[in-house]
């Protein structure tokens, strides 16, 4: 069951007995398909959260903004 | 009993056990991956037959058989959806559908690559590989019609009852290698003696490989739900501060 490493050379692990590009085409989709579906996920982690930041200090700094002018009727348009 | 169910639905729940357990399922991940990927490219021998081609295998017959498992995930899912009304439920069933699409092409592809050779044919309209294309286009099209949609819970309703109709799919994969006798051979027999047809040089590592796919499933439906989950309630409060507290 524990077979010992198949190779004695380099050139002879990347020929794979004749057939090279057969199992290094799968290995590279399959290193593709990993690449693609940890990676991506995590970076759109990143985007979201920095655009939610964005978002929140937006919505903090325009309340702010309000209050810094009290002579502002806000309840324009309520009473017509 | 229900109170756990409960807790399921919670997002901000999900949010913070996932998040907790997401640091060990990666480790898991990277380390049951790592030792497959060397063991069937340095350890297992050549076949009497196929030569190393059966490399190609240990990949093609994780990845196939882990693909099978999106139908019925996707399904128990739309079934909460459909009772419960869980919104959690639909999330995951989200995130789920563009990876299983990923699984079923991989498998697809693999399976072309080794039959290039094996079969000496990269494509032929055997039962097991048409019906693996059929789930490839089932997927396609829930994520399709989720999009199709702009009202989230009818987008949810539909892709839940696409989602348990196509597990009738999964079931003629399953068995389509039994039912027709076709090009693709039926699963090999486990053995346990080193040197017969399917022996423990060849399962083992195969089998390391089905643990990594079912980890892979694992870490990336969490890591996608929870970005879904920010997405959707980006206007709770618990987001918020946890929005804020990441940027401090």
């Amino acid at each position: 069951m524990f077979d010992a490493i198949q190779f004695s050379s380099f050139n002879e692990f990347f020929t794979m007995g004749g057939y090279a590009f057969n199992v290094w085409s799968v290995y590279f989709l399959f290193g593709l398909f990993l690449f693609a579906n940890l990676y991506f996920p995590v970076q759109k982690n990143k985007r979201i959260m920095k655009s939610l930041k964005r978002r929140i200090l937006f919505s903090e700094q325009s309340k702010e903004n309000l209050l810094d002018q009290p002579e502002v009727d806000l309840s324009v348009g309520e009473n017509q | 009993m229900w109170q756990w169910f409960h807790k399921w639905g919670s997002p901000k729940w999900f949010y913070d056990l996932s998040g907790r357990w997401l640091p060990w399922l990666t480790a898991a991940l990277v380390i049951s991956l790592t030792t497959a990927i060397v063991w069937a490219l340095l350890f297992v021998p050549p076949d009497y037959q196929q030569g190393y081609t059966t490399r190609i295998l240990i990949v093609h017959v994780a990845v196939a058989g882990t693909s099978l498992a999106f139908f019925p995930i996707m399904a128990v899912a739309g079934t909460i959806t459909l009772v419960w009304k869980m919104k959690m439920a639909d999330m995951v069933a989200k995130t789920v559908a563009p990876l299983g699409a990923w699984f079923s092409a991989l498998t697809l592809a693999s399976g072309s690559i080794w039959g290039s050779v094996m079969w000496g044919t990269w494509w032929e309209w055997d039962s097991r590989l048409t019906s693996m294309l059929f789930q490839f286009f089932l997927l396609i099209s829930v994520i399709s019609l989720r999009s199709a949609f702009t009202d989230t819970d009818t987008a949810a309703k539909a892709c839940a009852v696409l989602s348990i109709v196509g597990c009738v799919n999964v079931v003629i994969i399953k068995y389509s290698v039994e039912w027709w006798n076709t090009l693709h051979q039926p699963a090999s027999g486990l053995s346990m003696s080193s040197g017969s047809v399917n022996g423990p040089e060849f399962w083992v590592p195969t089998l390391i490989m089905v643990v990594a796919m079912y980890l892979l499933l694992a870490v990336h439906v969490m890591v996608a739900t929870r970005n879904e989950i920010l997405q959707r309630e980006s206007r709770a409060q618990w987001v918020q501060d946890l929005v804020k507290g990441v940027s401090e």
